[in-house]
């Protein structure tokens, strides 16, 4: 009998604190900027995920489609084009926002943090709408949808509820005053649209990045392999100075940055070459202060 | 007498085995040492090509041909460099098990990197070259973004 209660109560308290739960944010108004959205996007590199799987459909239209492999099983990222059925065609912006920031879905579900919104919740809502209004610009197109395989996924998704508790910090991005504002603008990008720690920083037993060792690499969320550390790159001799690792990020290996091409990095690069030569710059003096 | 012929049985085949294990593991380790060489001679090409682009050199269309020869001669031969058993050897390769799983793709996009090489053979303007680099480049990148074990 007791031991019935408790359980009940584990599954009440389990359900309590696994419903998403509206945010209440309030959507401030704002004039969206198509070309922030599109730099964003870039910055992000939508499409790396978002893509149509090979040979079908637009490549740079962000469709949805190709697999995505993690650990906990294979994912199939949605459509981000306005389609009305299977896109974003029908999402309101706040809607968009809680998807981005609290990882929720329009019908209230968990996403799963393949989809990277620990780092997204940190981008300023400004650019949040700008991207919302860059992906309603794109030409709709249809995709077919899937779940992802994971086991147990009902459970798995509620399960995130807990995780998100766990994962997530202060929501938004610091400026530090003592820094430049190019320093500044290199951090945002790297640490919230760029979401370069979701695979740079390493993970502990739960999946939660540990920020104390904040871009320090560890395995490779595919599997195999290393992903690099970007500490103290100068020290150790990987790049000369700003303009050097700001040629590495626009060239990457077509100019030898050989280093730029394993594991998923050649398309991050490929991404990022299409942002303005002065965020690049920013990326590199941030990402080079770090010891 | 028996025990003695099927004791000299196992030890013969032990032996074989021994030998075939070797065997395979230098040929990987062969294959591995040579694919690392072509990729070394590649690299210096890319370099040549990289310090124009940079412009650290001025555009030399002699040097722009030559490296390109280079560099398509290696591609020519590098799907013969990863034969079957070469996954692994007495040397570390970063080769991915998806070169011996997905040939088909793997050997589709070693010849459109070795195209783009050939191409850039025919420049001899500095306004082309950067598109044949680039081309040249993208070669590199997906064969090593699908093939090739990150590392740090």
């Amino acid at each position: 009998m007791a031991f019935a209660a408790v359980l009940l109560a584990a599954v009440f308290l389990f359900f309590g604190l696994t419903t998403a739960r509206p945010s209440g944010r309030v959507v401030p108004t704002h004039t969206p900027d198509l070309a922030n959205g599109e730099t964003l996007f870039h910055a992000g590199g939508c499409i790396g995920c978002h893509k149509p799987s090979s040979g079908t459909g637009d490549p740079g239209l962000p469709t949805g489609g190709a697999s995505f492999p993690t650990p906990i099983g294979t994912f199939y990222p949605g459509n981000l084009t306005p389609d009305l059925d299977t896109g974003i065609g029908r999402w309101t912006a706040p809607q968009f926002l809680e998807a981005m920031t609290e990882g929720v879905s329009p019908d209230g579900r968990h996403y799963f943090p393949a989809f990277p919104y620990t780092s997204y919740r940190n981008m300023w809502v400004e650019d949040l709408l700008d991207l919302h209004a860059y992906l309603m610009s794109l030409p709709p197109a249809r995709s077919s949808q899937r779940d992802p395989d994971v086991a147990m996924i009902g459970l798995a998704r509620r399960t995130m509820g807990l995780w998100k508790r766990l994962a997530f910090r202060v929501q938004g991005f610091r400026l530090d005053p003592d820094r430049s504002a190019a320093w500044n603008r290199g951090a945002y990008l790297v640490q919230a649209p760029g979401h370069c720690g979701e695979c740079h920083t390493p993970r502990n037993a739960i999946m939660i990045a540990a920020d104390a060792r904040r871009l320090a690499g560890g395995p490779h969320p595919g599997g195999e392999g290393e992903v690099p550390n970007l500490r103290d790159l100068l020290g150790r001799g990987r790049y000369k100075d700003v303009s050097d690792l700001t040629l590495a990020l626009q060239f990457g290996e077509t100019f030898g940055y050989d280093k730029l091409s394993s594991g998923g990095m050649a398309e991050v690069q490929m991404n990022l070459a299409r942002l303005p030569e002065t965020d690049l710059r920013a990326i590199s003096e941030y990402l080079l202060s770090l010891r | 007498m028996r025990v003695t012929t099927f004791r000299m049985f196992i030890a013969l085949a032990a032996v074989a085995a021994v030998v075939s294990i070797a065997g395979a593991t230098a040929t990987g380790t062969t294959a591995i040492k040579e694919r690392h060489e072509a990729m070394e001679d590649i690299g210096q090409a890319m370099k040549a090509l990289a310090a124009i682009a940079k412009k650290e050199a001025p555009f030399d269309a002699g040097v722009v041909k030559a490296s390109a020869e280079t560099i398509a001669n290696l591609l020519e031969k590098a799907a013969d460099l990863f034969p079957d058993g070469s996954d692994k050897g007495d040397v570390e390769t970063w080769a991915k098990a998806e070169i011996w799983t997905d040939r088909e793709n793997f050997n589709k996009d070693l010849q459109s990197a070795h195209a783009a090489a050939v191409e850039m053979q025919s420049v001899t303007d500095e306004a082309a070259f950067g598109a044949a680099l680039g081309a040249v480049g993208n070669g590199c990148k997906t064969c090593h973004d699908k093939y090739r074990r990150p590392k740090q």
